[in-house]
């Protein structure tokens, strides 16, 4: 399963610029695009059995409902407590368990199939609008948080994992374990986005 | 983003021009003041209570002025974009703590500078001076004119001014700010933007 490799340990500010990044794309990508489609895109499913994009962000605002306050509430707590930034993150083997499970392939497939908790599983009928205007809030919060978690260290701070919350993460590992989250849910949602941007072929 | 200044005082030059143009002794002291400054998306440039230290020029970038509600409400004012002056105007011009938040909707470059070295040279140049209260009062112009569109126009008027006088931003800034800059709730902004698409 899990292989230990040894790893250059990336610094703190890289790694926090590095998650930054792929944030601020994928926002751009929400706001530039996927705000001026016609809601009607958003709604469809590719497949009776595949999700649409609405029902991919609302999946993905499910689980930032829980993560964005929690790490926001941590944050807040290590720099009452006077935390200091550690110059490296170090990546735990839990962390890097969970965020390799998520990430696509290079060639932008996913690795494998998973089955959502019940909990996060999305409505049959979003509102589409809502759901992309709730993600791209949610997004803009992950900017703020990560700009913020810059002042704290992020081997020492710890978040408890939404359906574990008896195990705890770090919280630079669960930055990246929610990016790749979102991410791995975003190229779902533009494939859904693709198949009904198609015109539809007469019969 | 910015590493070589040149073009970005040669669009301050043109806006100034356009608003007034600057005897050369003017211009070449009025061009020495400013240093440039970059922020990330919603940086918090100027928070209610504090003081505006700084006039900027937009280089790149939204930016929105708004007020914050007692119930966490927020009211947009206003939206700046390149290449124009940027920053709470009033409490950097009366030095006294600023009534609402600036920040960025986008990542933005700018020149800045503070109210010292402008209030300084506006002493010392009269056509600076002049070129200022003439940029002042196109702002209160168009705080005016808005306060007409708020006043008078329904919704969906409203709507399509702003789609006359800004278009682009539709794809720039989370709709969410053009709905509360119009005062509509999120879901009217959403019908009025299905009327508009192609």
């Amino acid at each position: 399963m899990y292989q230990q490799k040894k790893k250059v340990m990336p610094h703190t500010a890289q790694f926090l610029e590095s998650l930054h990044r792929e944030t601020e794309t994928l926002l751009q990508k929400a706001i530039g695009e996927w705000q001026m489609l016609p809601p009607e895109v958003l709604s469809a499913q590719p497949a009776p059995t595949q999700w649409s994009a609405a029902q991919c962000l609302e999946h993905l605002n499910i689980y930032g409902r829980y993560y964005l306050p929690a790490m926001e509430k941590a944050i807040q707590k290590a720099s009452q407590n006077g935390t200091v930034p550690a110059r490296e993150f170090h990546s735990g083997w839990l962390g890097s368990y969970f965020t390799n499970l998520m990430l696509p392939k290079p060639d932008g497939k996913l690795k494998s199939t998973m089955k959502a908790p019940k909990n996060a599983v999305p409505a049959a009928h979003p509102d589409a609008r809502a759901m992309l205007a709730e993600f791209i809030d949610q997004q803009e919060t992950m900017l703020q948080l990560l700009h913020a978690a810059a002042a704290v260290n992020l081997n020492q701070v710890r978040i408890p994992i939404s359906i574990m919350p008896w195990l705890r993460l770090k919280l630079g590992d669960t930055f990246s374990f929610v990016i790749a989250h979102i991410e791995r849910h975003v190229l779902q949602a533009e494939r859904a986005m693709a198949v009904a941007k198609q015109p539809v072929s007469p019969l | 983003m910015q590493t070589d200044l040149s073009p970005a005082f040669a669009h301050l030059q043109a806006t100034t021009r356009q608003i007034l143009p600057l005897p050369e002794p003017a211009w070449i002291d009025f061009a020495e003041i400013w240093q440039p400054f970059e922020a990330r998306r919603k940086v918090v440039l100027t928070a209610e209570g504090t003081t505006e230290k700084y006039l900027y020029f937009v280089l790149e970038g939204v930016q929105r002025a708004y007020s914050l509600h007692d119930d966490g409400r927020e009211a947009t004012l206003v939206f700046t974009y390149p290449y124009s002056f940027s920053g709470v105007a009033d409490s950097f011009l009366l030095q006294q703590p600023s009534r609402y938040f600036l920040e960025t909707l986008t990542p933005s470059a700018f020149l800045r500078t503070t109210f010292q070295q402008l209030d300084d040279l506006m002493l010392k140049h009269h056509a600076l001076e002049r070129m200022i209260r003439l940029a002042l009062a196109h702002t209160l112009a168009g705080v005016l004119a808005r306060q007409i569109e708020l006043q008078s126009f329904t919704a969906a008027q409203r709507f399509r001014a702003l789609m006359r006088r800004s278009p682009h931003i539709l794809q720039l800034v989370p709709h969410k700010y053009l709905a509360s800059y119009l005062g509509l709730d999120p879901t009217n902004f959403s019908k009025f933007l299905g009327t508009i698409r192609l």
